[in-house]
């Protein structure tokens, strides 16, 4: 399948999905003026993806987002929901979580995940601000 | 005389310690460029990191609400893209703590449906406002929003204190009414 890349803007992260090398990755910063439009088309190219990926296929997905605002938070937990199927199916999903080490909503956002998203081998990644 | 006059405006907001202010349109593209200001500003002010973000995040579901619900709009009101609206936004110190205040006209039918939403806030402690959100991040989103009906649980998460809000009836337009919230950090 196709790799999905989107570049980032001041206010929208990058979206970077090989795909191919089953590596799927989020990074920046999220308060687009329309998070349902910015996400829904990431969300139906991964839907696309996880439903033609082999049962036993191992995917790692690293997010990296320094901010995101209500909105993203939404379709964030959408994404991850769809991910977490996945893995009820079978699939291997590894989930990196970069946050900055004092960023506690972003950690409890993770929490968050954690305990709806049981499924995702979630390994949580907090990053020196210095 | 130019000079004198504009002193004597910054010399009011300095009084009152406020350290940004912006009355206008707000469009995706001033939300963004207004966020690198901030940010800046914040690293001046001195603020800690876990409170930048708490008045970051502020900001923008602030100043995003103004974007997609004033009722003073330049675009259409059925657009949800490229929008133009109209309110006010300030940052400002007071003692030891930063306050955010904005303020947007809106509809006066829509009055009842917004101070049912944060009324209840009011009264919440932080626990419940957290296992609110997490409540709301599960839901359906509410038809009457743009976002993800979680933009006023954020802002009371991202609170000190309870948010405090207004409406003020237009005194010539009583279809209008100016909604005023403001978030102590």
């Amino acid at each position: 399948m196709e790799p999905l890349y989107i570049n980032a803007s001041p206010t929208s992260p990058e979206i970077d999905f090989r795909f191919a090398q089953h590596t799927l990755s989020i990074k920046g910063e999220s308060y687009p003026e329309n998070a349902a439009a910015f996400y829904g088309p990431v969300i139906h190219s991964l839907r696309d993806y996880l439903a033609q990926c082999e049962a036993d296929t191992e995917i790692t997905v690293h997010v990296s987002l320094a901010y995101f605002n209500s909105s993203s938070t939404k379709m964030l937990f959408t994404l991850f929901e769809a991910l977490n199927d996945a893995a009820l199916a079978g699939k291997r999903v590894c989930l990196n979580w970069y946050h900055d080490e004092d960023d506690d909503t972003i950690l409890e956002f993770g929490q968050e995940l954690q305990d709806d998203f049981g499924a995702l081998d979630f390994i949580d990644h907090p990053v020196c601000s210095n | 005389m130019l000079y004198e006059e504009f002193d004597e405006f910054w010399q009011v907001a300095r009084k009152r310690h406020i350290i940004f202010f912006y009355v206008g349109y707000f469009s995706q593209h001033v939300v963004s460029a207004i966020s690198q200001t901030i940010k800046a500003r914040l690293d001046t002010a001195g603020a800690a990191g876990p409170t930048r973000r708490r008045i970051f995040s502020s900001f923008v579901e602030m100043s995003q609400n103004i974007m997609h619900y004033s009722s003073d709009t330049l675009t259409p009101d059925m657009q949800d893209e490229g929008q133009m609206r109209r309110g006010s936004f300030c940052i400002g110190m007071k003692g030891d703590s930063f306050f955010l205040l904005c303020a947007n006209p809106v509809s006066t039918e829509n009055v009842e449906r917004i101070r049912a939403r944060l009324e209840p806030l009011h009264t919440m402690s932080m626990e419940e406002i957290k296992s609110a959100y997490k409540k709301a991040l599960r839901e359906e989103t509410p038809e009457t929003s743009k976002g993800a009906g979680l933009g006023f649980l954020t802002l009371a998460r991202d609170a000190s204190a309870p948010l405090e809000f207004e409406f003020v009836q237009e005194a010539h337009d009583p279809d209008t009414t100016v909604f005023c919230i403001k978030a102590i950090i």
